[in-house]
């Protein structure tokens, strides 16, 4: 998982492999690093990497061994890779159940219904989500459908 | 190498067509080929010299041919080991796979080589057919089962030898896509598109084994042990057909950029639903298409198109006819090893 980090190192030789240490130390694998040795600040360099770590928790050693050294971590955050799906549901009584699906991570930003005077209702759901609870809203819905009696059509590779 | 075809409804007509025309070019390959018996469900014809097949194809029931056995199976000319090469043709049937099963069963055990476009035994018994086939050191080829004239089985087994196949998914049934895609284009219902591929011939008047997704599912089955090495079985197959969709639903799909199809995959499980797929997706193919998207861990995506069902399906047949006449008096057949 991608971490983004931004270091602020005093600008004396050695710092920047000074706070590579417990990053590398954790797994953490460098995708990006700029060192922006021209704007110092107060005598601090700005460092700003994206990192992927093995787990959250090698990132939270990373970070404290960081603090451990003095080296002060102006922002450390994960990156979210979210994806857009699309799903169709037909046949769905309860609309609200949809509406107040509360799925961490899962954002509802689009909702287009269809009421025929014959047929059932059909539903264009399109929704933004990290790739990791994919497979938890996929579920979610899937049930819901079955509970409504409804039919799910979910994204080919959902 | 003498063949003996055991069914003559559509596709042992058709096939007996093809070999009237091609018989030239198979007897390039192998001098002595010969059509020695043809068997349908209520007697046979054998003649150990050759049947002549510009006879056979001035009738439509093989009862009209004058050397007719009425009375005589299939069981009775695999027992005397009159022929190397059989092509086992009769309807397919999931339940017990009969009278296919048995007949396969017979031939292998007898060293006779087995090509088969009847998907009943194989999604029943793959595993013991192929060690029956390994076993007697002769060949089951199966290309017409899945995906008719679509070289996918050929294909892994010549191309990818050395690729892992970690995904699969396709449209594997012509009536559904031809319903699916008249309801995306002519916007009508799928009453309507139904009833239009009815009367076209494309679906059967008991359309269930189609739109409820169970033909889907057992070319899926087939894809899966034959491809991938797994131990599927139908019942382990997720399956939702198409009679719950709408024409709003397709039009909804629609203006977003995707179209409604009925999708075989074979993932971590094996899945037969309707899915949303883009547009511009290669596998979003039209009509009574077909086409398989295989991912492999080198050679990343390939996509097949082209017919899944009727005539077409001869051409798979004949390719395995050759590949076995090609390989006559080399080394033994073995099944093809999976990565």
């Amino acid at each position: 998982m991608k971490f983004d980090m931004t270091l602020a190192l005093a600008d004396k030789p050695g710092q920047l492999l000074r706070a590579l240490e417990p990053i590398a130390k954790n797994g953490g694998n460098i995708i990006s690093i700029i060192h922006e040795r021209d704007k110092p600040v107060e005598g601090y360099v700005p460092v700003s990497l994206v990192v992927d770590f093995p787990s959250r928790q090698n990132f939270r050693n990373a970070i404290n061994e960081l603090k451990n050294l003095g080296i002060a971590v102006i922002k450390s955050e994960e990156v979210v890779e979210k994806v857009r799906l699309t799903f169709i549901l037909i046949g769905i009584t309860d609309l609200k159940k949809i509406i107040e699906s509360r799925i961490e991570g899962v954002e509802i930003i689009g909702l287009e219904i269809l009421t025929p005077s014959l047929n059932k209702v059909s539903i264009k759901l399109d929704v933004e989500t990290h790739a990791e609870a994919v497979n938890i809203l996929v579920d979610h819905l899937r049930r819901l459908a079955e509970d409504q009696n409804a039919l799910l059509i979910a994204p080919i590779y959902a | 190498m003498r063949l003996l075809i055991v069914g003559f409804g559509f596709i042992g007509r058709e096939l007996v067509k093809a070999l009237r025309d091609k018989m030239s070019f198979l007897r390039s390959i192998d001098r002595d080929f010969k059509v020695v018996g043809i068997v349908d469900s209520k007697g046979y014809l054998y003649n150990g010299k050759g049947i002549d097949i510009d006879d056979l194809n001035k009738i439509t029931r093989l009862s009209e041919h004058r050397d007719y056995k009425l009375g005589g199976t299939a069981l009775d000319l695999l027992g005397q080991n009159l022929c190397d090469i059989m092509v086992e043709a009769t309807p397919t049937n999931i339940k017990d796979g009969e009278p296919g099963l048995t007949h396969i069963r017979l031939a292998l055990s007898r060293g006779i080589h087995v090509i088969t476009p009847n998907k009943g035994p194989l999604v029943l018994a793959f595993r013991e057919l192929m060690n029956l086939a390994e076993r007697n050191e002769c060949a089951l080829l199966y290309e017409g089962a899945v995906a008719g004239a679509i070289p996918v089985f050929s294909l892994v087994r010549e191309c990818l030898q050395g690729d892992k196949i970690v995904r699969l998914s396709g449209i594997l049934n012509g009536t559904t896509n031809y319903i699916l895609s008249r309801m995306f284009f002519e916007e009508i219902s799928f009453e309507i598109a139904l009833k239009e591929a009815q009367e076209k011939g494309i679906a059967e008047r008991d359309p269930s084994y189609d739109i409820d997704g169970i033909d889907a599912a057992c070319k899926l089955v087939i894809l899966a042990n034959a491809l991938m090495g797994r131990e599927a079985r139908l019942n382990d197959v997720r399956i939702v057909g198409i009679r719950g969709i709408t024409q709003e639903a397709i039009s909804l799909a629609k203006r977003a950029n995707y179209a409604i199809k009925l999708i075989g995959t074979i993932d971590r499980g094996l899945e037969v639903a309707p899915k949303l797929v883009p547009i511009n997706h290669p596998i979003c193919v039209h009509g009574t298409l077909n086409a398989i998207h295989i991912e492999t861990d080198l050679a990343r995506e390939i996509t097949l198109v082209g017919y899944g069902a009727g005539k077409e399906t001869i051409s798979a047949i004949l390719n395995d006819l050759i590949t076995v006449l090609r390989k006559r008096g080399m080394s033994k057949f073995s099944s093809p090893k999976i990565v």
